[in-house]
């Protein structure tokens, strides 16, 4: 990623860890983990059952299920939950 | 039972948006013990979202006169001490019961009268590429930038139709998004319907005259009956093909050009959330211009069950104008129920002639039939079900046209969406003269733990 996308000129609280397939990602407290993938340049969360071909955040906002990630092997939506430090998650598999 | 837990409360409210917020601060007023249960981190709803706490964007982030309003709500809710449930999933309501699951713990509220104000959601049409990673709704950027303070990306489309788009281009545009073309599906003549219908609705004119004025200042055009046609790229989106549309809605495909970009934001109006609605068996009706399926009020905001009240979106497109008149009525109406204070017949007016402003402005934006052409044969119209647009047909010509008979022949909408995303588009593109049926609600109404499920704290 070539730019921050997050906006210059925020407050924003402190830096924290987590790890998507195994990678380390920053985020910001209070960022879901959509959003901070989203920041990071991770728009792939999981693949479609079909074909395999990536899927990712739609609606943002917990209707669509486009965003399934894991955590701890069960299925989550990434808009909907929040980064914390030390979180492990996983892509989300066949929906 | 390990982890279920009852929280009780006068009356119970879904949604801290401007209507949940509107009447939970009516009836708090009248002395009313409530509840709001919302499944954000923060108050607002999708329209007055707020940043996480901790964050201060200054005056960063674009906002419409229209927000004041907002703002005033969320701070007499803050200083009633209002009580709100953030991060709560509702899955299952019955009347007096409203169950649902918090931090995966499962959760009881037990209340006399229910508040049903959960909002709407994004409707989408299939086109080509938009399964791709980086075609988002127009709300999912407005999220991004209300929510978070962030920018979907560098080079945006902005695409659709609808009232909302305006938002969507200045949100976007004041989070330092290059916004290279914002296509509203509609003709210019729907403009100037939406205007005559809106005249004499000073707030709604003065917010068109900032999003007017907004645009000019930032050089950006808004081209009317245009459309995306489809979006490419590679794992990505990295270009999107664009163009105009006939006088039915179809696409012109001469044309059609290429724009660069690396987020497309579409959205083709809104969805009413009626889920909950239909489990607690409420009446409800099909209303196209109000954005499909919408739950039936009396002018007290009474659904057809007799203690669950219906406010904002849920009985049709309106925004937060409408929903805020609504919420005070069904506030209002509850009042006078529990207490001694009469309802004052003036705020049921006043909600009225809301609707009605609301409602001049949804029938400009209704979408034109020739629109759906832009889903291909081999568009994914299931995004859950991976079902393309060539199976949902055969399926209907094999089991019915109807939205029942193609799910049963292909498993189109029985996804973990519920057929939110595709249901109505199921209907519009194959069941040509039918009238929709009627969405089918299923516990849960949202996926949660089965722990969830089977731990249900009882009273
Ligand atoms: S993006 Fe739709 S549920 Fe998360």
């Amino acid at each position: 990623m070539s730019r921050d996308l997050r906006m210059d000129g925020v407050l924003r609280p402190p830096e924290i860890t987590f790890t998507f397939a195994g990678q380390p990602i920053s985020a910001r407290q209070g960022e879901t983990i959509a959003m901070a993938l989203w920041v990071a340049g991770q728009k792939a969360l999981r693949n479609s059952s079909k074909d395999g071909a990536p899927r990712g955040v739609l609606c943002n906002m917990g209707i669509c299920y486009e965003c399934l990630v894991r955590i701890e092997g069960a299925p989550v939506r990434a808009c909907m939950v929040l980064a914390t430090e030390g979180l492990n998650v996983e892509p989300g598999g066949k929906s | 039972m390990s982890g279920a837990r009852v929280l009780e409360a006068q009356v119970g409210i879904v949604g801290a948006g401007p209507g949940g917020m509107a009447a939970a601060l009516h009836l708090a007023r009248a002395g009313i013990t409530v509840v709001l249960l919302d499944e954000g981190f923060r108050a607002g709803g999708q329209i007055y979202r707020q940043l996480p706490e901790g964050y201060d964007a200054g005056h960063r982030i674009s906002e419409p006169p229209s927000h004041r309003a907002g703002n005033h709500l969320l701070d007499a809710v803050a200083r009633e001490r209002i009580r709100i449930v953030h991060g709560a999933t509702v899955w299952n309501a019955r009347p007096g019961q409203i169950y649902y699951e918090q931090n995966n713990e499962s959760w009881l509220l037990a209340c006399e009268q229910i508040v049903l104000a959960p909002g709407a959601y994004d409707r989408c049409v299939p086109f080509p590429g938009w399964t791709l990673p980086g075609v988002i709704t127009a709300g999912a950027a407005q999220v991004m930038v209300r929510g978070f303070a962030v920018a979907p990306g560098q080079r945006a489309l902005v695409c659709g139709t609808g009232p909302l788009l305006l938002p969507t281009v200045t949100a976007l545009a004041s989070a330092g998004v290059k916004v290279v073309a914002a296509l509203e599906a509609a003709p210019r003549s729907a403009m100037w319907a939406a205007l005559r219908g809106v005249i004499g609705n000073g707030a709604r004119m003065r917010e068109a005259l900032f999003y007017a004025r907004s645009l000019l200042r930032r050089g950006i055009r808004l081209q009317w009956g245009a459309s995306v046609f489809a979006a490419d790229g590679d794992g990505r989106v990295q270009s999107a093909l664009i163009g105009k549309l006939d006088q039915q809605g179809a696409p012109r495909p001469e044309t059609a050009r290429r724009i660069e970009v690396d987020v497309i934001c579409a959205g083709f109006g809104l969805v009413p959330a009626i889920e909950l609605g239909l489990l607690l068996s409420c009446a409800a009706r099909y209303d196209a211009p109000r954005g499909g399926h919408c739950l039936v009020v009396d002018e007290q905001q009474r659904t057809s069950v007799d203690s669950v009240y219906a406010v904002g979106e849920i009985v049709g497109i309106g925004g937060a104008e409408v929903a805020m008149a609504e919420g005070r009525v069904a506030g209002a109406a509850i009042a006078a129920r529990l207490t001694s204070v009469s309802f004052d017949p003036r705020l049921a007016l006043h909600a009225r002639s809301e609707r009605r402003a609301a409602d001049a402005m949804l029938r400009a934006f209704q979408l034109r039939p020739g629109l759906f052409s832009i889903c291909k044969p081999d568009t994914v119209v299931c995004r859950c079900e991976d079902v393309t647009s060539s199976q949902a047909a055969a399926a209907g010509e094999l089991y019915g046209r109807t939205t029942r008979g193609i799910k049963m022949g292909c498993r189109a909408g029985m996804g973990p969406c519920q057929a939110r995303i595709c249901g109505l588009n199921l209907h519009d593109i194959f069941c040509d003269g039918v009238e929709p049926d009627l969405p089918v609600a299923q516990v849960p109404v949202k996926p949660v733990r089965t722990a969830t499920m089977i731990d249900v704290p009882r009273r």
